[in-house]
């Protein structure tokens, strides 16, 4: 049989991996962007990128620490065999990425330098300066800039990707694509089609994320059936630039480096923060977590922010909420050895140097850890089978997602420098599958008959037009994206509640509507970005009411997903019994909770326009779960409590039990 | 790509009612007329001009109130990282999304003036095609050449210092601010003839732009990877680049790149550098033939 | 400016060796063109020192004899229309931009293509003016330069305000275009190649072309100091003891040394070798 051909759907690290694996072996790979490859969002990472290496291995660090530790900040809600594979292949990518020339940091020695990141004890970082994404990505794009020369890739940049093209059997036989120049359509037969097209910040309106980061490729595979899983788990970065137009993101690394998150303890104190004494400094994250200090996980971290500006009220400005993210204390070279391009980003952008004056930073949305939802054949050895045509499919079979627009990795909480990890990760890792894959179809692409893409490609152009055509209320798009962006930061983010929840959904139905009826501003057919966006903004509405959906029904807190109506406090009480009677309910209620709700939220597309929810079980079978602690009143106790239950219960079972093959579960 | 947010700041008093004047070179479509038009948006504080021209393609109307087609530009990242919105502000060239309208006012308090790059072909108002810039680096084969990207041990071993050296250039995002200052680097835009098929343009287009100067960009790449122990095994092959037809000849010594380029990324050091790598290599190739 | 997109036989011989024409080029610039330049300047220098001095070094020039001339068409007038012809084309390409780009650099680059082009008129015209070459071109319209009579004829053609003026500019402008020339060249050659190392560079380039300019106006200086007259008596009296010593006239003696301020010194002065 000839060598498939795969479309592979953005150009970030995801997508960029797969390519250059796909192409080394033999695929002919059509990679689509909508912009310049060298350009995606991948390059906004900073901080650095996780693996267990040679130094941490001898502080006692393993793969399976660093799996443990991502499953635990992930508070367990991911299946456990793809993030044991990962974090067993960090190594090999790390050393691969060194090969290809990305420019890591170094020790004097000339090996890899590594600095701490959060939700972690160990130095598992590797980085390069402050823009450690950026370097990964240009090392992949100049690879697959190799691979197209040789001609094994075919780059079509500014390309929007429309929809997938499925068969009578519901297979995904190609998709059809637009040229953001000419706005001409397209089709591309291919026997696999791998979407690695990011995340979906723009659904909050203003985030960390770049412009092309519009969820809409994502949405449409969802719109054509594809299974949606754990929308709700959005992670709102704790440290970012606040802005008119975006709000930069102000790297997890500052803090790895040593720096410091405070606020005066005298609400706006108007003095000038260096002149304010260390007695008057409320360093909160040191005060309430003494382990891990200013690198707990991204959740609690933002929770902490949030909270000490909005119910504390010691928001560093009155009238805009901040605190101090302080580096003035680390010695300058330092600083711009390891840090330099983070702190260009503040100076350039806020005007004033971060090496003299603490930042004012507040949290962002960051980091879409729900996405499309992917399949994996577990392994022998409880990892990942290599090669299996199910690793990475989505619930079409053909369609495959890798990278932040599949759910697989991070669960309720992505640990820092853990993203571009899972991006690079199962972008190489899915090539071999995604062959064997398109090598088991009976027929290949291009034969295909071609009367099923003149149909795809009509109903895209119909669409188009029929967008070009509306006589519009007067409403604009732009005007209505506000709207939903501020609505869902408002109600899902940080701290979400029943009643807004569920009113926002109304809302955000309100708004489609109000969608349906605007119209374009520009008619023309030649790079009209108007309508590009127009289309784009309506294939949020479907991701908003995912997210929303989702954080309506689950009503508990897990990582990102925090409910005060269920939030469990910690202990109480004083005496040492009653003290140790409270751990025991506690211990009950976390094990009732993990039961009812230790499952993935898996959204298909109902008929009516609004998302069917079910529920699927988590394979635990590697690390079974167990209480997430950070910085919690008497987790010394719970922690002694549940040990014990544990160990009680593996006498009693003789092992941790092995779960196999998972279906979706039934729609509850 | 284009996603306007309007701040959910609000203008202090002082400001109410101040407008920021914006004067745009505008071009429907490649060999077409470009024309001027003025637009005027509020003035908030902290503004770029990436959110100016979002406020302006919300608005879609110029100054005088008049409906037209919203004003078409190239971004992405917000944060001068990815390189996409390059344009000439105030007739200089530079990053959209790090121009701060309020240094602009300083600058130019009449208005702000916003036109295309001039050194590469107009896509549609402030959006240009850079293809060229990306076969610069194709040209200089900007890359390392590794067998596979299987596992075959971590790379070579790198002193802090080289480290230093290498990651500035490795910064470069492909802006094309170099290029657009460089008076040595001149346009080429090639039109397709009648009856020319798409293949053969592309082709000739290539042929063009293979023979027109490689810029600054690519030189700096090239170097990088002439210093990298493994990009070093195909140095010959970037120098035999450097050396044909719009190589590091070209260079005029102007320096503009190095003046304009938003990373301060050393390129004259590369430039130089290159000159000394071909000037070796050239004689060792006259006395090894 | 649009570069064409197809190639003639000319443009593609052009680009196969652009490399090595452009270094060519580079090189003449400094060898021999820049050191001809120097020492031409510093030779004229030499009138500071006194009309004799100066013919003592006009006379060493020419002690060449029938040699000059192949020697100043190979060294000299073929590596200049070389250079000259290599600039224009380079100056036809570029696109100078020191309007949106005021920097240091880029007004050096402009101002290295404004002096290379008024260098070259410049010589062209001091060919006319003053060399043998220029002699059919001024006719008798302009005094020019005898090697035998330096001092005296030069003084007499660089007599107006307007020539010294002139020659200011055009010296100047070859001390500009060779002095920052010399520190292009050390890039292009790869000679300097850190930041710092060209600020240094610049700073030898800066003191090269004060020396040459300082020469140069100080040849026009000198020249302005001449007397005309004694000059000539000056070199009337070396005629003699050139001829002298290449057996022209008899050997020495009292009465010639009367007769060496006999009237034909005083003849307008002649053109040519």
């Amino acid at each position: 049989m000839a060598q498939p051909r795969v479309v592979v759907v953005g150009g970030g690290l995801a997508g960029l991996s797969a390519t250059m694996r796909l192409a080394e072996l033999g695929v002919t790979v059509d990679l689509l962007s909508l912009v310049p490859v060298k350009r995606s969002h991948s390059v906004c990472a900073q901080g650095g990128i996780n693996s267990v290496n040679a130094l941490t291995r001898q502080q006692g660090d393993s793969e399976w620490k660093h799996f443990d530790d991502t499953v635990y900040g992930g508070d367990f809600l991911q299946h456990q065999p793809p993030v044991k594979e990962m974090a067993d292949w960090g190594p090999r990518i790390i050393d691969l990425m060194d090969r290809l020339g990305v420019p890591f940091n170094r020790t004097p020695e000339g090996f890899r330098d590594q600095r701490r990141f959060g939700g972690t004890l160990y130095k598992r970082t590797a980085f390069a300066g402050a823009t450690t994404g950026q370097q990964l990505l240009y090392a992949l794009d100049e690879q697959v800039r190799r691979h197209e020369v040789a001609g094994r890739v075919t780059k079509w940049e500014f390309w929007d990707f429309l929809a997938p093209v499925l068969d009578d059997t519901g297979r995904c036989r190609g998709a059809i694509c637009q040229d953001l120049v000419s706005m001409q359509f397209r089709s591309f037969p291919a026997d696999a089609v791998i979407l690695a097209s990011g995340g979906c910040g723009l659904v909050y309106g203003r985030s960390t994320m770049s412009m092309v980061c519009t969820g809409s490729a994502i949405s449409r595979a969802y719109q054509h059936g594809a299974a949606y899983g754990n929308g709700e788990f959005i992670q709102v970065h704790p440290t970012a630039i606040p802005g008119a137009d975006k709000l930069r993101l102000m790297s997890e690394s500052a803090r790895g480096e040593g720096g410091r998150v405070w606020v005066p303890r005298t609400p706006q104190d108007p003095r000038d923060p260096r002149t304010i004494p260390e007695a008057e400094r409320c360093y909160f994250l040191e005060e309430r977590y003494p382990k891990y200090k200013n690198l707990v996980p991204r959740d609690i971290a933002t929770r902490e922010i949030f909270d000490i500006c909005t119910t504390e009220g010691l928001s560093v400005e009155k009238d805009r909420p901040c605190v101090y993210l302080d580096l003035t204390h680390l010695p300058r070279q330092e600083l711009d050895r390891k840090l330099h391009g983070i702190l260009e980003i503040y100076e350039k952008f806020q005007g004033v140097d971060p090496r003299d004056v603490p930042m004012k930073i507040f949290p962002a949305v960051h980091y879409s850890m729900g996405g499309l939802w992917v399949d994996y054949q577990r392994s022998a050895t409880g990892g990942m089978e290599e090669g299996s045509p199910r690793n990475h499919q989505t619930s079409i079979p053909g369609l495959y997602a890798v990278g932040e627009c599949d759910y697989q990795y991070h669960g309720a909480n992505r640990l820092g420098a853990n993203s571009l990890l899972s991006c690079i990760f199962s972008g190489l890792f899915c090539a071999s599958g995604v062959i064997a894959g398109s090598q088991s179809s009976k027929r290949t692409a291009a034969e295909e008959s071609s009367r099923l893409f003149d149909a795809a490609l009509r109903r895209e152009q119909d669409r188009h037009e029929a967008l070009l055509g509306r006589r519009g209320s007067g409403d604009n798009p732009y005007q209505i994206h506000q709207e939903l962006g501020a609505l869902m930061t408002r109600v899902a983010t940080v701290v979400r509640r029943n009643e807004q929840l569920s009113a926002a959904y109304d809302e955000v139905c309100a708004l489609e509507d109000r969608w349906r009826r605007c119209a374009v501003s520009d008619t023309g057919n030649w790079t009209n970005q108007n309508v590009v966006f127009t289309k784009s903004l309506g294939d949020m509405f479907p991701l908003a009411k995912i997210i929303l959906i989702g954080a309506l029904q689950r009503d508990e807190c897990r990582g990102a997903h925090f409910k005060p109506a269920f939030a469990v406090p910690g202990l109480q009480a004083t005496d040492e019994a009653a003290r140790r009677r409270e751990a025991e309910e506690w211990c009950d209620r976390f094990a009732s909770n993990t039961a009812r709700w230790l499952k993935s939220t898996v959204a298909r597309p109902g008929a009516d326009g609004h998302p069917q929810i079910a529920y699927e079980d988590v394979d635990t079978s590697l690390i079974p779960p167990r209480p997430r602690l950070y910085g919690l009143v008497g987790a010394d106790l719970i922690e002694e409590v549940w040990r014990e239950r544990q160990q009680a219960s593996e006498a009693r079972v003789g092992g941790t039990g092995v779960g196999s093959g998972r279906p979706l579960a039934a729609t509850s | 790509m284009i996603a306007p947010n309007h701040a959910a700041d609000s203008a202090p008093a002082a400001d109410e009612g101040r407008e920021i004047r914006v004067r745009i070179l505008r071009q429907d479509a490649p060999g077409q007329e470009s024309y001027w038009e003025r637009h005027a948006v509020p003035y908030e504080p902290n503004m770029n001009v990436i959110s100016v021209l979002q406020r302006i393609a919300a608005g879609a109307r110029s100054a005088d109130g008049r409906p037209v087609a919203p004003v078409t530009w190239d971004c992405n990242c917000l944060e001068e990282v990815c390189g996409s919105c390059t344009m000439l502000i105030n007739g200089r060239t530079r990053m959209a999304c790090s121009a701060l309208v309020d240094r602009l006012l300083e600058e130019q308090p009449e208005e702000i003036e916003l036109r295309p790059m001039s050194k590469f072909p107009v896509v549609r108002d402030l959006v240009v095609d850079r293809r060229r810039l990306f076969r610069g680096l194709e040209r200089v084969k900007a890359w390392v050449p590794v067998d596979d990207s299987y596992d075959h041990g971590p790379g070579p071993r790198i002193s802090p210092e080289e480290q230093e050296d290498a990651y500035p250039l490795s910064t470069c995002m492909s802006c094309g601010c170099c290029l657009e200052a460089c008076p040595q680097y001149t346009k080429i835009e090639p039109v397709r003839r009648e009856g020319e098929t798409g293949e053969a343009f592309a082709e000739r287009r290539q042929g063009a732009f293979d023979r027109g100067f490689v810029g600054a960009h690519a030189v700096s790449q090239a170097m990088l990877f002439n210093a990298h122990p493994t990009g070093k095994m195909i140095a010959d092959e970037r120098l035999e680049a450097l050396t044909s037809a719009g190589g590091i000849q070209m260079c005029g010594n102007a320096q503009n790149c190095v003046a304009v380029c938003p990373k301060a990324i050393p390129l004259t050091r590369s430039i130089a550098r290159a000159g000394r790598a071909a000037t070796v290599w050239a004689i060792k190739r006259l006395f090894d033939r | 400016m649009n570069v064409s997109t197809d190639e003639s036989a000319a443009a593609s011989f052009l680009g196969r060796n652009q490399f090595l024409i452009y270094r060519l080029f580079s090189l003449s610039g400094l060898v021999p063109v820049g050191g001809f330049l120097a020492v031409h300047l510093l030779t004229n220098a030499s009138i500071l020192g006194g009309a004799e001095s100066f013919q003592g070094r006009v006379d060493l020039i020419h002690s060449l004899g029938a040699l000059l001339v192949p020697v100043e068409i190979a060294l000299i007038f073929l590596p200049i229309l070389f250079h000259a012809t290599v600039g224009f084309m380079i100056i036809a390409g570029g696109l100078p931009n020191v309007g949106s780009y005021p920097y240091a650099g880029n007004i050096r680059y402009t101002l290295q293509r404004a002096t290379g082009m008024i260098a070259f008129a410049f010589i062209v015209w001091h060919l006319i003016h003053l060399h043998w070459l220029g002699a059919p071109v001024r006719g008798n319209a302009l005094p020019g330069f005898d090697p035998h009579h330096a001092s005296s004829t030069l003084a007499v053609a660089m007599g107006s305000m307007v020539m010294n003026l002139l020659y200011a500019i055009g010296m100047l402008s070859a001390v500009y275009h060779f002095a920052n020339g010399l520190w292009s060249l050390g890039i292009t050659w790869g000679l300097w190649t850190s930041p710092a190392a060209m600020r240094r560079a610049n700073w030898v380039s800066v003191v090269v072309g004060a020396v040459l300019a300082a020469a140069g106006l100080g040849s026009l200086i000198g020249v302005r100091r001449v007397d005309v007259e004694a000059a000539r008596a000056m070199e009337g009296r070396r005629e003699e003891m050139r001829r002298m010593l290449e057996g022209e006239v008899p050997l020495p003696s009292a009465r010639m040394m009367e007769t060496a301020v006999e009237p034909r010194a005083v003849e307008s002065p002649r053109t040519g070798t």
